[in-house]
């Protein structure tokens, strides 16, 4: 595999709630924390769509938050991963075919890499986060 | 005096020329930052809108402070006063030429009263 540009800078991710139970930022939370230590490899979360390479979603994505979800992917610049981290995110989960839902994710914006899990382990959604910016990379490298 | 030169005030100094070359830098400086933004962004989408936690927009008038918020503390202090003259200005021409005339005749009677 090339090695792109991509791998010369630090992959960021911003963290997109549209719903969840808190299981997964829990997860999320677990996988930044000194025991796996992400951030030496300058993955961290940021603050806003527009300083991000990766999208992180949880939750089976409400009503309210299908347009919101939908903005906030609008704003990150190119290019762009999206990983969905939990079952939820996938299929609905627990709150399958709920009359509350507009999700799945993959329904409104559209997805890179699945973690599936209720609730995924770190090293599951460190495996998520590796792949996703492996296909950054390819992005990047002039894949369409 | 000439107009490179130094002026010394006591208190700390100015150069005319030190001026010009601290502009230069710090525009050089701001060049550099803008030269490394993204400049494949997608023109006229949500990547030229601000992030609002994935509000949309407000229309411009809607998060328009305006300026007589910075005299609240006066108008507020003086609301006896303001609530009394503010309806009076009501824009019409003829209110305020009754209150000329009202006033002058007013002041005519006070001055042929007590002459």
């Amino acid at each position: 595999m090339k090695i792109s540009k991509a791998f010369s800078r630090s992959l960021w991710a911003f963290h997109f709630n549209a719903g969840s139970c808190n299981g997964c930022e829990i997860e999320i939370v677990a996988t930044i924390t000194p025991r796996y230590d992400p951030e030496r490899f300058g993955i961290k979360l940021v603050g806003s769509p527009k300083h991000t390479d990766l999208l992180i979603v949880t939750g089976p994505v409400t009503k309210k938050m299908g347009p919101v979800l939908r903005r906030v992917y609008d704003q990150i610049p190119d290019p762009k991963v999206v990983l969905c981290v939990g079952t939820c995110g996938q299929s609905g989960g627990v709150f399958y075919d709920s009359y509350n839902l507009e999700g799945p994710i993959d329904e409104i914006i559209p997805v890179d890499v699945y973690v599936p899990g209720c609730a995924p382990r770190p090293e599951a959604i460190i495996h998520g986060v590796v792949t996703a910016l492996q296909k950054l990379e390819r992005l990047e490298g002039g894949e369409k | 005096m000439e107009l490179t030169g130094t002026l010394l005030t006591g208190y700390g100094f100015w150069n005319p020329v030190i001026l010009i070359l601290a502009g230069l830098v710090t525009g050089l400086v701001a060049y550099l930052l803008w030269k490394r933004g993204v400049s494949t962004y997608r023109k006229g989408s949500e990547q030229e809108k601000p992030y609002i936690s994935g509000n949309p927009e407000p229309e411009k008038n809607a998060v328009h402070i305006r300026g007589g918020n910075v005299y609240w503390g006066f108008t507020e202090g003086l609301k006896g006063f303001y609530s009394r003259v503010i309806p009076a200005h009501s824009g019409d021409l003829n209110d305020y030429m009754l209150w000329y005339f009202g006033v002058m005749i007013a002041i005519c009677a006070v001055v042929v009263i007590f002459q």
